[in-house]
């Protein structure tokens, strides 16, 4: 990916130009020290004058009024510009100046709207720290530094505020008895600073020339290397996964890793503001020389089997199967916003339209208007895809047709969530919640409805990622999450008992994915790459889950790599540097899904046998439970040599009730309430007392006892026994009060025991 | 004679043709000579004048080319000096790109290798199925 740059042959400006702002999605603000305020048409590439400055105010920053704070309120635009005087100004849309507000001592060096518009924050050479209400009026003084603040950020839910001190940077949150939070930076002055919404990671630059990407708990990710000039500029993409950096004669776009996608040298002197626009794919930049740099990302490319797809100019993207070397150019009536390609289809969204390909047609694509052009990305799965605007999630079929639009609880926008954040499967959608990072909403994805009823997947920590299971029915979905501790946990979509905690598959994994063929997890864990064969042992047999686990050591992908993409037998990891690893998988384990999705057991174990790999076996052993096929299981357990289980197997074998060996065989899985619930619904009521009494859950067994008014006296003659055992008084008041009215004889006992096995 | 003299004492001359003059025949002779000896002196000066003038023109563009010539000189001297500046900012920036290229080709290096493992990989587990 790089920046085609466009630079007006003649200046529009005359002096240095210092701000750069974007009003709509085709229209930027510039002004500067010539006190012009010049707006620019990029559709046409033309620019007119909007309105002109004193001849006293020279602009220091300019802020305009986030878009989505306007709907509703009938009120005109407003930008806000400070200045060298100690003044900001709020501009009308048209460019008349509503008000100018005396703010600080010296110049105002930054000043800013929160995101939804309520207030505007500005910083000073007199070191303070100001927040104003919209109309302009002093709300607070914030902080008082012995120093000039050069620039000053709002948090993502703007209840923090992250500005320079010196070489500090200081997070500092809006309750007055919160501390802030204080840590040196740069070795030089820092002078810009930005703080994106969506991946909550702070940029930042400074005079030792040096750009450095933190989290939010001023932790550093990454420190670029020393450039010849100090970095006059830094900003996000709306997006979260680019930034650009400017500096004297230089623009550079970087990865949200930090590493450098492409670096441009024009030569218009230092670049000190830099503006993405909505959309995430045009940047604007305010030179010292006068003019307004124009420029925009294209050569994004997506690979997906054996397509590549780049998109080669504004309206153009080339695609190419490597496998016949067929090249295919598609030509597009607008600029590309968004695309994405899997599961044998493109998705393009343009400036007006989106347009879904089929990868075995080019030239018919289904063509639909996408409610607003300000896409955040785009989900696909085999069925259908999602695609998330500013305001809302859509699902969409690959014929065009819209199918639902799942609702977000409390009016929280689709601006907000990340790709990391949403999961879409053919049936479910998976969401974490905005408001409550602790739980992820489930909705049907061909409804749009929340699943079930509708209770989100909660869990005790802050979730940082989902992800859903892609293949199969619904009851092969899974939900994978990982907290903010790393720590992976799975759980079925359909819940099988509510308030349960979550059961947790590894720790300190820090990425993951699903196959998108077959339900195969894998995960990176620092140097190593671990592949989950069959996920589900965790719910059918935990002891042999560790054997499923494939384990392969990758010290090649240095620190912090991250999952692109498992199709078919490949991973795809991109390392911290950018470059980007593919690893094969073994094939087996999808082969032995497949053979085992169709029934056909004998092949199974046919492959196992010929692959001869233990984890296969631990595999095909954890499927047999689910299918319940007791002959194979009997194999693969043998196999993998758990002899217990092998001998609990020609037990259940032996059992000559249906029912009670479903219920044996879920209890090997370690379920026991669901087994006990297997047993009461057949009526084996005896099976379930004895279920409990070999659990030593003795107050259940006299509860079921009870209930059903048998065998009472066989739970008392056990308990007895016990207790004679472990030579212990009686303690729980229930079996006092039973015990008195009941007798124990044991040939009683025995005698309706074998009565109630000759039953079955 | 007499009369000569007379008429000599009241300033009046013949001349050859007999004329009557007032002044004596050769001082009349010597003054006209004056008169056209002067006449000829200043057209002389004039020309010289005349000559010197568009000398003096002659030198002064001279003098005005030669100063633009220097200047010309200057400038191109500091051109010159500038320009080895300008060079090395330049190769700067090419440097720069230069080093992104590279880092570029390493990143393309590495998915190679990746890529030539994989394949590795996988011609060996064809391989598997042809010995088996």
């Amino acid at each position: 990916m790089k920046l085609k740059i466009t630079i007006p042959k003649d200046k529009k400006h005359t002096e240095t130009v210092t701000c750069v702002a974007w009003s709509s999605a085709d229209e930027v603000i510039s002004t500067g020290d010539d006190h012009k305020i010049l707006k620019w048409n990029l559709v046409t590439g033309e620019s007119f004058p909007l309105s002109t400055l004193p001849a006293d105010v020279f602009p220091t920053d300019m802020s305009i009024l986030p878009s989505q704070s306007k709907a509703g309120k009938n009120s005109s635009d407003v930008f806000v510009i400070t200045s060298s005087d100690g003044k900001f100004h709020l501009f009308s849309n048209a460019g008349r100046i509503e008000k100018s507000v005396e703010a600080h001592k010296g110049a105002v060096l930054s000043g800013k709207w929160s995101k939804d518009g309520s207030a505007l924050l500005t910083a000073g050479e007199d070191g303070q720290i100001k927040i104003w209400s919209r109309s302009g009026m002093l709300r607070s003084t914030l902080a008082q530094l012995p120093c000039c603040i050069y620039s000053v950020v709002w948090s993502p839910e703007s209840d923090n505020v992250l500005y320079t001190n010196g070489k500090q940077l200081v997070i500092k949150p809006l309750q007055p008895s919160a501390k802030p939070l204080t840590w040196k930076a740069h070795d030089g002055i820092v002078l810009k600073v930005d703080w994106n919404s969506v991946n909550n990671l702070i940029l930042s630059g400074g005079e030792d020339c040096k750009y450095k990407i933190w989290d939010s708990y001023g932790r550093p990710l990454y420190s670029s290397a020393i450039h010849d000039y100090p970095i006059t500029s830094v900003s996000w993409s709306p997006d979260g996964n680019l930034f650009t950096v400017g500096s004297f004669n230089m623009l550079r776009l970087c990865d949200r890793s930090g590493w450098s996608h492409g670096l441009e040298k024009p030569t218009t002197g230092s670049v000190f503001n830099v503006a993405w626009s909505m959309d995430g794919t045009q940047v604007a930049a305010a030179c010292a020389d006068g003019h307004v740099m124009l420029a925009h990302c294209i050569e994004k490319r997506l690979e997906w089997c054996e397509f590549e797809v780049t998109l080669t100019g504004r309206k153009t993207i080339e695609v190419r199967n490597v496998v016949n070397d067929a090249h295919e150019t598609l030509e597009l009536r607008d600029r590309v916003i968004k695309m994405s390609l899997a599961f044998k289809h493109l998705v393009v969204v343009t400036s007006s339209q989106c347009l879904v390909y089929s990868t075995n047609n080019f030239n018919t694509p289904a063509i639909f208007d996408p409610r607003d052009g300000n896409i955040s990305f785009i989900q696909q799965c085999e069925k259908h895809f999602l695609i998330v605007d500013h305001v809302g999630l859509y699902i969409y079929s690959y014929e065009g047709r819209q199918i639902c639009s799942p609702k977000l609880p409390g009016g929280v926008r689709g601006s907000s969530l990340s790709i990391r954040t949403v999961s879409l499967s053919p049936d479910v959608l998976a969401v974490r919640d905005v408001k409550n990072d602790h739980s992820v909403m489930l909705y049907d994805a061909n409804s749009g409805k929340l699943l079930g009823d509708g209770a989100p997947v909660v869990h005790t920590m802050e979730i940082l990622t989902v992800h859903l299971s892609q293949c199969g029915p619904m009851s092969d979905r899974f939900l994978a999450i990982i907290d903010k501790n790393h720590d992976l946990y799975l759980t079925p979509v359909r819940k099988t008992s509510s308030n349960h905690r979550l059961p947790k598959l590894a720790s300190m994994v820090q990425s993951l994915k699903w196959n998108s063929n077959v339900n195969i997890l894998c995960g990176l864990r620092d140097m190593k790459l671990l592949v989950w064969f069959y996920p589900r042992a965790l719910f059918l047999d935990k002891d042999i889950l560790p054997q499923t686990l494939h384990e392969r050591e990758c010290s090649e992908f240095g620190k912090n790599p991250e999952l692109c993409d498992f199709n078919e037998n490949t991973v795809i990891v991109r390392r911290a540097d950018g470059s980007i690893c593919s690893i094969s998988n073994m094939p087996y384990p999808a082969m032995l899904h497949r053979l085992v999705a169709a029934d056909k057991w004998n092949e199974a174990v046919r492959l196992c046998r010929f692959a001869k790999l233990k984890s296969l076996w631990a595999c095909l052993a954890s499927m047999t439970l689910k299918e319940k096929d007791l002959a194979t299981a009997e194999i693969a357990y043998a196999a993998i040599g758990e002899v217990d289980k092998v001998e609990y197997l020609k037990h259940i074998k032996s059992i000559p009730s249906k029912e009670v060996r479903t219920a044996e065989i879920t209890l090997l899985s370690g379920s026991v309430n669901e087994a006990e619930a297997i047993l009461i619904q057949g009526g084996f009521i005896y099976r379930a007392i004895q279920l409990n009494l070999d659990l030593f859950h003795w107050e259940r067994a006299l509860e079921l006892a009870v209930k059903h008014k048998t065998h009472v006296d066989t739970v008392l003659g056990y308990r007895q026994v016990y207790l004679n055992q472990i030579h212990k008084q009686e303690t729980s008041n229930k079996f006092k009060q039973y015990s008195k009215g009941v007798e124990i004889n044991w040939q009683n006992i025995e005698s309706k025991i074998e009565m109630e096995l000759e039953k079955e | 004679m007499i009369s000569e003299d007379i008429l000599e004492k009241a300033g009046l001359h013949f001349d050859e043709v007999n004329k009557l003059r007032v002044l004596k025949p050769d001082t009349n002779q010597q003054t006209s000579e004056l008169k056209e000896e002067c006449h000829e002196f200043v057209s002389k000066i004039d020309q010289f004048q005349k000559l010197v003038g568009s000398f003096i023109e002659m030198t002064d563009t001279i003098a005005k080319d030669v100063e633009n010539e220097k200047m010309k000189a200057i400038g191109s001297r500091n051109m010159l000096k500038s320009i080895a500046k300008q060079r090395e900012s330049q190769q700067q920036q090419l440097k720069a790109l230069i080093a992104e290229k590279k880092t570029q080709l390493e990143r393309l290096n590495v998915q190679h290798q990746s890529l030539r493992k994989q394949e590795a990989e996988q011609v060996e587990f064809i391989d598997q199925f042809s010995t088996s």
